[in-house]
């Protein structure tokens, strides 16, 4: 029983506090909560991203990961996927996600539309 | 009442509830509904400290008791620091918890802010509220709230139940319906099935139904003493709700509850080689209860920031059960005992910029019919009796800042049997501060008085199941209901709460000391040798001594150890001490150590999600080592150990379940490492490991049940789903 705890406690210590992690920060767009937590699930299935947050007012992205396990495009890429635009100190700057995944998120999300907008206002 | 009392009870009032005479309030009996937005924040932490609240309240959600296969109320809190869940006894098969230290009964269990722990179901109250059934857990540590009654001693447990709006989630569809499923069945022979069914009538009624049985039919003798390790039987359990949104602020909540009960334990195994002639010992017990209550609210639709609430509530229930075997008469012990009540209380609310007012009226009635004969010696106490109260209460919250909230309030009861006797209106006082010198850091202060009236036998019923001779030490009666019944105390407490953010995941910690202090107790004597006195009041004599002290600290942590795992420490000691006498030519009385109370405990609960849908919850408790009555023949006193220990365990319970679209199951092991406590039971098996009748001379003298400290049955692998039948 006593190794048992050692053991647990040994690789728990290793497991969360023995790796490099990288915040990254970089704006989104998005109008509401259900944005919110389409960008943040899409971002938390990602292997390797440690954390991550979106801002519902200031549209910002905060995301911690590892980089030895992911890349930084990546984490774009994946919210691209997800059907959000994003805007970034990366080569891009501007990282438009695709129409054909734009138009599937719901109508109320549909964040490029100056009256959904108005409508979260 | 004379004139001149009335009159001036209504002064009374009136300069207490101003307001009283222009307009009315209340929200607080529907604390509950305001959850939900508690809990969509804080999902991933099952169970939660508000910082906001004055009090040391922890929300316990349904995330929180899927964790362990909670069969019911009482195993809910196997994976929270704050309370003990004890060790079932072979007859009531009732699980027991504990907080700080003290029994359950201390703390005052409610359903929805009406009364179910209480009165006859004292003792499996916490058996009748199936988990399935729970909504969410609202447990306060340290006295509570005054609004409710003067019941609450070391803490406040509030359990909601679904509502028919928690069954539908919210879709107000007219004649929508929905019906959810579970199913347990462990190796231990439980076979449970819980049917919850919800519909919507009208867009402002909707119905639920939550239904309950279960079962053990399989008798199981692990350890070859010829005692069923569980008593078997059956439940069923019923309850009928109809809820009512209206136009103008009103809102309604009617129930209908039964349940019937029936356990049978002791030598029930049919292969125990007895003679023919001999009776075996065995225990049965029958319980049920009918309710019906009704609570309506009202908020000012002009004013939102006043509100009334009734709440209206009678039951009946019963308990009938007997103990022993009629080979051996003189240790035979009968109960009937029947219970008609009724609670109506009327709350109102009123907030005003920083101060926020809270008064109750409430009256309740209880007739008790207890009937209890132990063999011959304890025969002719029984008489029926009411207890009846009236009771005000005003609680004032201010506010003056986010930094700072008091809350002083006081309550005044009638109380029939205490006006009566001792010609005196006790009054109860609260106070609660909470201190938080930033968003992440609170302090809060606790102190209050509270009181209760014991039923010495009913509650304690398995705790009888020995030959140990009961003894009353003093004029009044062994059912309850005299003066000598009264329970009074005085707890206080400082706590603290913090969150933190560490390794960008979230964390809190909580610490606290609480002390209860009894000026009065009902206290059950296991130190005294072949006897069990019930000590009514052995401060009498002495004002200024206690007749039982209990001292609680504790430290637990939540911490989220990566984003898919989460993992909980606690420890707390608890230092627990009960007055009892020394017999003999002189007797005098001592604090003793309380038995089956460990002075260290500790939880280590790590839950991790992976793959998407599957979680893995671990749970360890260490229950530090327990003082149990000795066996030895002469103690206490003379020569011998008084106190013999219960040795130190560990108990590690594993739960895997797997979450699909339309539910999900599971599969747990508790106590996975096997641990069982060896001879439970004395004088049942000789030396040879031969089984004794209740004739047997050894069996006659040694006959002991009560000495339970540990899990009688080892290893137990259970399975369960949840699922939905219709959506």
């Amino acid at each position: 029983m006593k190794y048992f705890f050692l053991t647990l406690s040994l690789f728990l210590t290793v497991n969360a506090f023995g790796q490099k992690k990288i915040e990254l920060k970089f704006f989104t767009a998005g109008v509401c909560n259900m944005c919110e937590a389409r960008i943040e699930t899409a971002l938390l299935d990602l292997n390797g991203v440690w954390t991550a947050e979106w801002n519902v007012k200031t549209h910002e992205t905060f995301v911690v990961y590892r980089p030895k396990r992911i890349s930084e495009e990546q984490i774009h890429q994946a919210i691209s996927n997800a059907g959000h635009d994003q805007i970034c100190s990366c080569e891009k700057e501007k990282i438009l996600a695709p129409d054909k995944i734009y138009e599937n998120i719901h109508n109320c999300c549909k964040y490029r539309d100056p009256n959904v907008i108005e409508a979260h206002k | 009442m004379t004139q001149e009392r009335i009159n001036s009870l209504g002064v009374f009032l009136i300069f207490i509830f101003p307001y009283l005479l222009y307009s009315q309030s209340d929200t607080s009996i529907y604390d509950g509904l305001n959850l939900d937005a508690v809990e969509v924040k804080t999902e991933a932490l099952g169970s939660v400290i508000s910082l906001k609240d004055p009090k040391l309240k922890t929300i316990i959600s349904r995330a929180e008791l899927k964790k362990a296969a909670c069969c019911n109320l009482s195993e809910s809190f196997e994976t929270n620091p704050s309370i003990d869940v004890s060790i079932t006894d072979a007859v009531t098969g009732t699980k027991q918890i504990q907080l700080f230290g003290l029994a359950g009964k201390y703390a005052q269990i409610q359903v929805e802010m009406t009364p179910l722990v209480r009165g006859l179901l004292a003792n499996s109250g916490l058996s009748y509220i199936p988990g399935a059934w729970i909504h969410s857990i609202q447990l306060t540590k340290g006295i509570g709230s005054i609004s409710n009654g003067f019941e609450s001693m070391t803490g406040q447990i509030n359990v909601e139940l679904l509502k028919p709006e928690d069954i539908i989630d919210d879709i107000v569809i007219k004649n929508s319906a929905k019906i959810r499923v579970n199913n347990y069945i462990n190796q231990g022979g439980r076979i449970e099935t819980n049917l919850i069914y919800g519909k919507q009538i009208s867009n402002k009624w909707s119905l639920g139904i939550l239904g309950h049985a279960s079962g053990r039919s399989l008798i199981v003798d692990n350890n070859k003493d010829g005692f069923a390790d569980n008593p078997i039987g059956y439940q069923l359990n019923g309850m009928v709700r109809a809820r009512y949104f209206g136009q103008n602020g009103w809102e309604g909540l009617f129930t209908i509850h039964a349940l019937e009960d029936q356990k049978i334990g002791g030598q029930i195994s049919k292969n125990l080689n007895f003679p023919i002639s001999s009776n075996p010992w065995q225990s049965r017990l029958q319980q049920n209860r009918f309710s019906i209550s009704s609570k309506t609210g009202w908020v000012n639709p002009k004013n939102p920031n006043q509100s009334i609430g009734v709440i209206l509530h009678g039951y009946r229930q019963s308990m009938i059960g007997n103990m022993g075997s009629s080979d051996d008469a003189i240790n035979q012990k009968e109960l009937s005992a029947h219970q008609i009540g009724g609670v109506s209380q009327f709350l109102f609310r009123q907030d005003w910029n920083k101060i926020s007012h809270t008064g109750s009226i409430g009256v309740f009635y209880d007739n008790y019919d207890i009937n209890f004969n132990a063999g011959g010696y304890l025969q002719g106490y029984n008489r029926p009796f009411v207890e009846q109260n009236i009771g005000i209460s005003s609680e004032w919250t201010w506010t003056p800042n986010e930094f700072l909230t008091l809350v002083a309030g006081g309550r005044f009861d009638w109380h029939s049997i205490i006006l009566n006797s001792k010609t005196r209106v006790p009054f109860s006082p609260r106070i609660h501060a909470r201190i938080a010198p930033n968003d992440k850091n609170v302090f809060r202060l606790v102190f209050g008085e509270g009181f209760r009236m014991a039923l010495p036998i009913t509650e304690e019923w398995g705790r009888v199941a020995s030959n140990r001779e009961i003894r009353w030490d003093q004029y009044g009666s062994v059912s309850g209901g005299d003066q000598l019944s009264l329970e009074e105390s005085t707890n206080a407490g400082i706590s603290y709460t913090g969150n933190f953010i560490f390794n960008y995941m979230p964390g809190s910690i909580t610490a606290n000391i609480h002390g209860t202090w009894f000026n009065e107790a009902v206290i059950h004597d296991y130190w005294s040798n072949r006897m069990r006195y019930i000590y009514p009041d052995l401060t009498t004599s002495n004002e200024s001594e206690f007749a039982m002290i209990s001292q609680s600290a504790g430290i637990s942590s939540n911490y989220k150890l990566d984003k898919k795992t989460e993992i909980r420490l606690a420890y707390r000691f608890q230092n627990v001490v009960v007055r009892n006498q020394i017999h003999g030519l002189d007797p005098v009385s001592i604090l003793m150590p309380a038995a089956f109370v460990a002075k260290h405990r500790a939880l280590i609960n790590l839950s991790r999600n992976f793959m998407k849908s599957w979680n893995l919850d671990m749970t360890v408790q260490f229950h530090g080592k327990q003082p149990i009555p000795s066996t030895h023949p002469r103690a206490p006193g003379l020569s011998g150990e008084i106190i013999s220990y219960g040795q130190a365990y560990n108990l590690l319970n594993f739960q895997i379940r797997k979450n699909t679209k339309n539910g999900d199951f599971y599969l747990g092991v508790e106590n996975a490492l096997n641990f069982q406590q060896l001879n439970p039971i004395d004088g049942v098996v000789n030396i040879n490991g031969d089984l004794l009748t209740p004739s047997n001379p050894t069996f006659t003298e040694n006959f002991d049940a009560t000495r339970i400290w540990g899990p009688i049955f080892g290893r137990m692998i259970y399975f369960g789903l949840n699922y939905k039948l219709i959506n």
